[in-house]
């Protein structure tokens, strides 16, 4: 059942449009990123959904209640500001407890709901700290605690973790992700890291320019993207040029060498210019006896990343890279030397613009 | 250790006096001015019209009534426009900059506050007489236009306690300006938005978040009107003539000593003035730094 509906919520700042026609209906306990690079609209949809900013046209509702025009203070929802926003004035568990003080509950039920926050984000011990005296790990769980005390409907997230160092940012993830699933609460995360959002939500929604590019799974988004923006944004990817050869068997070229595809090409006609785009990771050495999709490739590079290596590889007049997992004994080709790569039809996809 | 060959420059023995260089003049500047002019004033108030050591004048300052009257009358001079130009101060600085005033006004403010909080002594006092005194030109537009003489007709006198404070005041509130923007610049849109989104109003916002982190600010920059007033001399001398005997008066009068004469005492009044501005500065100093570690 949907918790929170987007319905052709827009948002014009003069002739700017920040955000186009946005629709999206989220269920209950769900965790849904917003996706994409700066200016894309993300964080004025969350603040839309917060009350800090009106639609120019649209409905945002709660449970079917219409809160496109209510005050923030109204809306029962709790937001996490990238740059924490603790107050400094007030200690750790002060912080926690403001949102129950100002809603006048008792002083018995804040102590309580203060101390199973600050349980929650494992901070008991820093209940009489003033923010200046925290990390920012600590300060941004304090933040998270603050919001989640007040039970909100739904819990925004603006970039929570973007201020903190790398290592901090992924622990804290699995930490955000664990609190909103143990308490079933409903979650829109921005973000314009792609590792962030595949690693936590249950759906993503890829934004560019204010509109919706595609919304899907992290699954769907990165291996089914539907749009090259979406495909470019999400993982690493190779772009070429193609053309339809036969829009009945999915067969098309790229630079004279011929592919199949499993994108159903049927509304296209033959000669139709095509984007290709084929993951690095998808293409393999033709060691295996595939029916589809072998063809002669010039070795031009080889750069290790780590964990992956990757080759620069040549086929027709295109450049494409390979990815391949590190193994110390993993046999590479000679640079300059021509190899016979392949992949399957369903890494061979033909995207709109 | 290959870490410290990394800074040869800062352990050259050759660069170590060229880095004092700069501050040479200041270092100067600060003996001749500031450290032998309080050791006279130190060593002045302990030493009797013979040059001989002498505790008089200091047990003095707590024995004549007039001393005591006259330290008591700056610091309520001193603290009616701290807290005066402090509120007015604030009020302007708040409208400028999270009022949503437009912005070119706040350049104006800001420009008109920097050259009015140096506008003091003789020319601050000529300008209120002409425009406030018993012939200015308020006092007689007031006159020609409502038929009220501010002299005869009400309580306003500029020659008075209201007349000096209300011309302290003039350089008192843009002072304030100058100091409360930037601490109100640094109240962040996140926290308004944190408390407006846990479920405060406007009035809640500022009683429980704004104000608190702010009060250090207000208070520190109220003290330094404090000493700023308090050590005032000229405006009050050139607008009263003497009238209104706060302590900086009676000072010039012993040490110049047309009617009063004993230096020594003056010295030692001087040093009383120094312990009060002091203890403000101290005061000051320990609230501008629980702001700065609120604000940063």
């Amino acid at each position: 059942m949907t918790h929170l509906a987007l319905k052709n919520v827009s948002k014009h700042f003069g002739d700017f449009t920040a955000v186009k026609d946005f629709n999206l209906d989220v269920r209950k306990g769900e965790f849904v990123s917003f996706l994409g690079p700066s200016g894309c609209g993300k964080t004025t949809t969350l603040r839309m959904i917060a009350g800090f900013e009106i639609p120019t046209e649209g409905v945002i509702s709660i449970e079917g209640i219409d809160i496109t025009n209510k005050a923030p203070s109204q809306r029962n929802v709790g937001m996490v500001f990238q740059s924490y926003a603790l107050f400094p004035n007030m200690t750790v568990a002060q912080n926690i407890g403001f949102g129950l003080r100002i809603r006048k509950e008792k002083e018995s039920d804040i102590t309580d709901r203060v101390k199973e926050m600050l349980a929650i984000i494992n901070l008991e011990k820093k209940a009489d700290s003033y923010p200046y005296q925290l990390s920012g790990g600590q300060m941004q769980r304090v933040a998270l605690a603050r919001a989640l005390a007040i039970r909100p409907e739904v819990l925004l997230l603006d970039e929570p973790l973007s201020a903190l160092d790398a290592k901090i940012r992924v622990s804290l993830r699995a930490e955000i992700r664990s609190i909103q699933q143990k308490l079933g609460i409903t979650a829109i995360y921005v973000t314009h890291d792609q590792e962030e959002a595949l690693s936590l939500s249950d759906r993503i929604v890829v934004m560019n320019m204010g509109e919706m590019e595609q919304v899907g799974t992290p699954f769907e988004i990165y291996n089914f993207p539907t749009t090259v923006f979406s495909a470019n944004f999400v993982g690493t990817l190779n772009n070429a040029n193609g053309e339809v050869v036969d829009p009945a068997n999915g067969t098309l070229t790229v630079d004279g060498v011929k592919f199949e595809s499993a994108t159903d090409l049927k509304s296209r006609k033959k000669g139709d210019k095509v984007k290709v785009a084929i993951r690095p990771e998808r293409f393999s050495f033709a060691s295996e006896i595939r029916k589809a999709n072998v063809v002669d490739a010039k070795i031009e590079n080889i750069t290790f990343l780590g964990s992956v290596v990757r080759i620069q590889i040549k086929i027709g007049n295109t450049r494409f890279n390979m990815d391949t997992f590190n193994n110390p004994f993993l046999e590479l080709p000679k640079i300059g030397s021509t190899e016979q790569v392949t992949c399957s039809k369903e890494a061979v996809l033909v995207l709109d613009e | 250790m290959a870490q410290t060959a990394l800074n040869p420059k800062s352990s050259s023995p050759g660069s170590d006096w060229k880095k004092w260089l700069g501050v040479t003049p200041f270092f100067l500047f600060a003996i001749l001015f500031l450290v032998l002019p309080s050791l006279r004033l130190v060593m002045g108030s302990f030493t009797n019209d013979e040059g001989r050591f002498t505790f008089a004048n200091v047990l003095q300052l707590f024995q004549q009534q007039s001393i005591l009257d006259a330290y008591w009358l700056s610091i309520r001079i001193s603290a009616a426009t701290a807290i005066g130009g402090g509120i007015f101060g604030f009020l302007l600085a708040y409208s400028v900059t999270v009022g949503g005033l437009p912005k070119p006004l706040r350049s104006a403010l800001i420009t008109f506050s920097g050259v009015a909080s140096n506008f003091a002594g003789v020319p601050l006092a000529f300008a209120f007489i002409a425009t406030l005194g018993r012939t200015g030109f308020v006092t007689a537009l007031i006159k020609n236009l409502f038929g009220v003489n501010l002299y005869t007709q009400t309580e306003f006198d500029l020659y008075s306690f209201w007349g000096l404070s209300l011309t302290y005041m003039y350089f008192q509130f843009p002072l304030m300006v100058l100091i409360m923007a930037p601490a109100l610049d640094g109240l962040k849109r996140e926290w308004r938005e944190a408390a407006e989104n846990l479920g405060a109003s406007t009035a809640q916002y500022w009683f429980r978040v704004a104000f608190p982190v702010l009060l250090p600010s207000i208070l520190g920059s109220m003290i330094l009107l404090f000493g700023n007033a308090f050590g005032a001399y000229a405006t009050a001398y050139a607008l009263t003539g003497g009238r209104l005997g706060i302590i900086t008066i009676q000072i010039g009068a012993q040490i110049r000593g047309d009617v009063l004469h004993n230096p020594g005492l003056g010295y030692a009044m001087a040093m009383g003035m120094v312990v009060i501005m002091a203890i403000s500065l101290m005061g000051y100093s320990w609230l501008q730094k629980r702001s700065e570690r609120w604000l940063r």
